[in-house]
């Protein structure tokens, strides 16, 4: 299973997606994937930055969106204060 | 007979006050719980991000420790309430570091930016970052927080 988290004021909103039915052709798993990509695009659109997170290793930044990810969390555009 | 407006314009006012009150009283309450909720998702997204020794840590000290992924010897240390973050060099507080995201998050979400930025694309969170110094630092009364 892939997870998206977009932080939003109301807490991350989270776009869930299962990489091998989707791969197998299951349809809903397939629209699953679109939406995740989706939001992504949307958030990346509004300068906001995107980590790859895997268990035990450091974030790494990506600017695609990747459906092999185990998790993706996206960060809202930063600035100094 | 003079009075008249005086009292018309106390009754409005009265039953205006008791008609949006409650309403009022009603959509402060859930914006209350709305953010209550938002930060509890939060807390769990940063509990999901951390090992279980960086959240105690966290909880424990007030802080949490980031080792810089291109800096030898650097450590940030972001705090609990998303204040300003303290970089140690090689143990010594060396400045602060001033970063908030342009939109809303919650608190806790905060921290796990920080991680995360630091982590995955520290050069463009620094070219971000307001740079304070040691000096500044001490007039926050930052080093004495960070002592602990």
């Amino acid at each position: 299973m892939g997870v998206l988290r977009v932080m939003t004021a109301g807490g991350d909103r989270a776009v869930k997606w299962d990489p091998r039915r989707a791969e197998a052709g299951d349809l809903e798993a397939r629209a699953a994937i679109l939406e995740a990509e989706r939001v992504f695009a949307e958030a990346r659109a509004r300068g906001a930055t995107a980590f790859r997170v895997t268990t035990d290793q450091p974030a790494r930044r990506i600017d695609r969106f990747d459906p092999e990810a185990e998790q993706i969390v996206v960060v809202p555009q930063v600035a100094g204060g | 007979m003079g009075d008249a407006p005086l009292l018309a314009a106390a009754i409005g006012l009265l039953v205006a006050g008791l008609y949006l009150t409650p309403g009022l009283a009603c959509a402060l309450l859930a914006r209350y719980r709305e953010a209550q909720r938002a930060g509890r998702r939060a807390e769990a997204l940063l509990r999901d991000l951390l090992t279980p020794t960086e959240y105690a840590r966290l909880t424990t000290r007030g802080y949490l420790e980031v080792r810089s992924p291109s800096y030898p010897g650097r450590v940030y240390r972001v705090p609990r309430d998303g204040g300003i973050v303290v970089v140690y060099q090689n143990g010594r507080a060396v400045g602060g570091l001033c970063v908030h995201a342009v939109e809303p998050i919650p608190v806790p979400d905060t921290v796990a930016m920080h991680k995360l930025m630091i982590e995955g694309a520290e050069a463009t969170y620094l070219q971000r970052a307001n740079h304070l110094s040691v000096g500044a630092l001490c007039r926050y009364g930052i080093g004495f927080v960070y002592e602990r």
